[in-house]
């Protein structure tokens, strides 16, 4: 398995010995962690949004103050737990409450004592899931960059073609000429880095 | 009720007061009646023979006059002497008004009037009088003796009259008719000189004429009332006159004497304790039917009763039975009255005890008031508990005369409490089990984390050995960490048991008596399901045991309920249940010990072994836990419980307790 550059486990637990035997395990297998002792101090941490890094959140469900599942609530609530997924850690007696909140868009949850590897497997899963979230995201965002950059003519001629009209009808359509239509075309297909319209209409379907 | 059967109807009543009351008054008014007539008799008899004799004394005096006459013959008529003699019969005679001396011719001689009053003849004469004294003197003649005349009426002066008879009286002198004495007689005065006061008191006598004309009359009387009448003949030679005495009663007086008034009295005396008797009879009615309803009234209430009722004489034979008892054990009245000792519904296992019982009873022994249970059993021969509630029977005269009992069929309540009694069981049981799980899962959670770190050590040191990773300095850490955590969770489960243990300082100072008291009430509801005895044997001046109540209170009531339950076996009388405890000797140290003794059925070889194997149990609903945890329980006292053969059979469980700290 490869190494994961750059991730970032974050260990949320109230107790120290717990947080302290999770990071060396991680660290046994080059997972950079850190540790926090309440849910308060991490959401402290991130409250500006999440790490433009792959991450990912262990979350002790019990604790003090602010619980694991109410801090979890604030991620589900901004979206974040998508490019953050949250496991949880349980107590048998709390393994209910677990499969609700992965019913509601938690990665996974694991029960308390772990066996052996099978968490940090998880783990590697859920930074995996971090990293393409986020690729996803930088992609998306560059292509609203990319769409921003066309000109009015140029959106409307995006549309048709999109629409799988050819060149001459969009040139009626829009009452230009045919060979203005080309060299609006050739600059969508130019800006938006695409090389066929099936390219350009793939791409802005992912957007959506 | 049959009273009223026989008790008349009203209207019938009525009648027959109506007869009666008919019949008293018509005697009454007989016997007056008959009184009366009596009476009437009597006064008119009076009457009657007063007229006889009235009639004898004027015959009499005319007698007596007519030899006072005849002695004026001896004189010269005219003469002196004769005119003093004839004077001096007026004056002593007033009923004669006149003398004359008439001679043969009948021509008058000489004559005298009376001097009583004026002369008669005055008037209109001797012969215009309408008298006839020719004819008189020839009856006179013809008689030779004495005639009168028929009387006659002179007109006085003085308006009235006076009615007149004449005496004609021969004159013999030598055997030759000289001449003759005309005497005239005034009625008037016969009747009031002759009869005088002796019968005229009260009456009015008078002469009549045959046909009823009245001549003259005597005696004025207020003529009130009823008439009397009472005639008698007067015959005189020449003359017939009827003398009449009448006389007048009041209106006849309601008891017009003695006699009647006695009747009378003793009529009312009569009817008196006639109607005496009537109100009585009546009131004894009343009284009767009011008896009668409050009878029914009682025997309506006996029957309509769930209370069983019985009654026994004092030699302990049944009496009465009421409706409810004969339900309630399922026998006919019959069947039970006149029953003595070993009454068909004592349940034959018991039949020595309640002989004892009746004996106790009939020797005058007050039952507890508030009664006592016992078992009978019905036809069927189901057994079923019942409240007795016993009282002496008094009679009218305060004389003891037998025992009144009152029974209650109590299985319904029995049901009911042992239904509450289980299902508090089952309450408690089930707080436990929460409690448990509570506990539980507390336990897991605090394990869980030193196991958690245990093993992400655990498997990171792996990992690092499969890279040969591994730094000597790493190994040592990992394994500091892993023994840290290791203790970590040894010092949760000893937390736990610290828990367990903190039930040490719940202990107390207790009698054997007040543990024995806590658990008796639900030791009795077992005991009275299962028909136990229980006895309890205490030894006096035990001193007081150091324990955790609750718990050793446990300990008595499931050992006791083992050994009831052991008891339970059809056939199995009686069943005895003993609870001991004894101060007893252990290498110097003295123990309080608990002995639960029954006579069950024992205990087998086989299981003896397993007795306190944790979740062995010969019990369908038992969880086999009951006998284990009781040892526990004893030993976390220090004490030990241990079990041996009752004899001749059962079983004895036995545990020991510290005795208190003497202060």
């Amino acid at each position: 398995m490869q190494p994961i550059i750059d991730a970032t486990v974050f260990i949320v637990d109230d107790d120290a010995d717990v947080r302290e035997a999770l990071a060396w395990l991680l660290r046994s297998r080059r997972l950079h962690t850190e540790s926090f002792e309440s849910a308060d101090s991490f959401w402290h941490k991130i409250k500006y949004g999440p790490l433009p890094q792959a991450s990912c959140l262990l979350l002790d469900v019990r604790m003090p103050g602010m619980s694991g599942l109410a801090l979890f609530e604030r991620l589900v609530e901004r979206g974040w737990h998508r490019a953050m997924p949250v496991i949880f850690l349980t107590g048998h007696a709390d393994v209910p409450t677990a499969v609700d909140a992965v019913k509601r868009g938690a990665f996974d949850f694991s029960e308390k004592p772990f066996s052996d590897n099978a968490l940090v497997d998880r783990i590697e899963q859920a930074l995996v899931h971090s990293g393409k979230v986020l690729q996803m995201e930088q992609s998306a965002r560059d292509l609203r960059q990319r769409l921003n950059e066309l000109t009015d003519r140029e959106r409307e001629v995006m549309q048709l073609v999109i629409e799988g009209l050819p060149n001459k009808r969009i040139a009626e359509q829009l009452d230009i000429s045919v060979r203005t239509v080309e060299v609006h075309r050739s600059r969508v297909f130019d800006k938006m880095e695409v090389k066929s319209a099936v390219e350009l209409s793939n791409l802005l379907r992912s957007l959506e | 009720m049959q009273a009223r059967d026989t008790e008349p109807s009203a209207p019938r009543r009525r009648l027959l007061w109506s007869a009666l009351s008919l019949l008293v008054i018509t005697l009454l008014a007989l016997l007056v009646w008959l009184a009366n007539r009596f009476e009437v008799s009597q006064v008119q008899d009076r009457l009657e023979r007063d007229a006889s004799e009235a009639v004898v004394d004027i015959r009499a005096a005319l007698t007596r006059n007519l030899q006072s006459l005849q002695k004026l013959q001896f004189h010269t008529p005219g003469s002196q002497p004769w005119r003093m003699e004839t004077a001096d019969l007026l004056r002593q005679r007033r009923e004669l008004v006149r003398i004359e001396w008439r001679d043969s011719t009948k021509q008058v001689l000489a004559f005298l009037d009376s001097p009583y009053r004026a002369p008669v003849f005055n008037i209109l004469g001797r012969t215009g009088s309408g008298s006839d004294v020719g004819q008189t003197c020839e009856v006179a003649r013809r008689l030779s003796g004495p005639a009168y005349s028929s009387s006659y009426f002179v007109l006085q002066s003085d308006v009235l009259g006076l009615e007149l008879m004449d005496l004609c009286l021969p004159i013999m002198v030598a055997g030759r008719e000289s001449g003759f004495l005309v005497v005239s007689y005034s009625l008037q005065d016969m009747l009031s000189e002759f009869v005088g006061s002796q019968y005229a008191h009260g009456r009015e006598v008078s002469f009549t004429e045959g046909d009823g004309t009245r001549l003259a009359i005597d005696g004025a009387v207020h003529r009130v009332g009823r008439e009397f009448s009472a005639k008698s003949l007067l015959e005189l030679p020449g003359n017939t006159l009827v003398l009449r005495l009448n006389s007048w009663r009041r209106a006849p007086e309601l008891f017009p004497n003695v006699l009647s008034a006695l009747v009378a009295a003793l009529a009312l005396a009569l009817t008196m304790i006639l109607w005496l008797l009537g109100r009585d009879m009546r009131r004894r009615l009343r009284a009767e039917r009011e008896l009668a309803d409050t009878l029914a009234f009682r025997k309506a209430m006996e029957d309509s009763l769930l209370t069983g009722l019985r009654a026994r004489d004092l030699q302990g034979r049944i009496t009465y039975v009421n409706p409810a008892f004969c339900q309630m054990v399922g026998f006919p009245a019959e069947e039970l009255v006149g029953q003595s000792v070993d009454a068909p519904y004592w349940p034959p296992e018991y039949s020595e005890e309640y002989k004892k019982r009746q004996a106790i009873r009939l020797a005058g022994k007050v039952p507890p008031r508030e009664g006592f249970e016992s078992v009978f059993m019905r036809k069927d021969g189901t057994r079923f508990p019942v409240l007795i509630i016993e009282a002496p029977l008094i009679n009218a005269q305060g004389a003891q005369t037998g025992w009144m009992s009152a029974f209650l069929d109590i299985s319904e309540q029995r049901k009911v409490e042992e239904l509450s009694r289980a299902s508090q069981e089952r309450l408690q049981a089930t707080a436990r089990l929460a409690l448990v799980g509570e506990m539980a899962s507390l336990l897991s959670h605090e394990l869980n984390q030193p196991l958690a770190a245990i093993a992400g050590y655990a498997a990171g040191m792996r990992n690092l050995q499969q890279t040969s990773l591994l730094s000597d300095a790493d190994a040592q850490l990992v394994v500091q960490r892993i023994s840290e955590q290791a203790e970590r969770a040894g010092r949760i489960i000893k937390s736990v048991h610290d828990f367990v243990r903190r039930r040490d300082q719940a202990r107390e100072d207790a009698s054997a008596q007040e543990l024995i008291d806590a658990i008796l009430p639900l030791l009795n509801l077992q005991a009275r399901k299962l028909s136990v005895q229980v006895s309890l044997l205490l030894r006096p001046d035990l001193p007081r045991v150091h324990c955790d109540r609750t718990m050793v209170e446990q300990v008595l009531l499931n050992l006791a309920r083992n050994g009831m339950q052991a008891m339970d076996e059809p056939g199995l009388w009686p069943r005895l249940l003993e609870l001991r405890a004894q101060l007893i000797n252990v290498e110097g140290v003295q123990w309080v010990e608990f002995s639960v003794a029954d006579i069950g059925t024992g205990i087998d070889p086989e299981i003896e072994q397993q007795l306190f194997t944790p979740f062995f149990t010969t019990k369908a609903e038992g969880m086999g836990l009951g006998l284990s945890l009781c040892r526990t329980v004893i030993e976390q006292h220090g004490g030990t419980m241990r079990f041996e053969r009752n004899q001749p059979r059962g079983t004895v469980f036995s545990f020991t307790l510290p005795c208190a700290e003497s202060a």
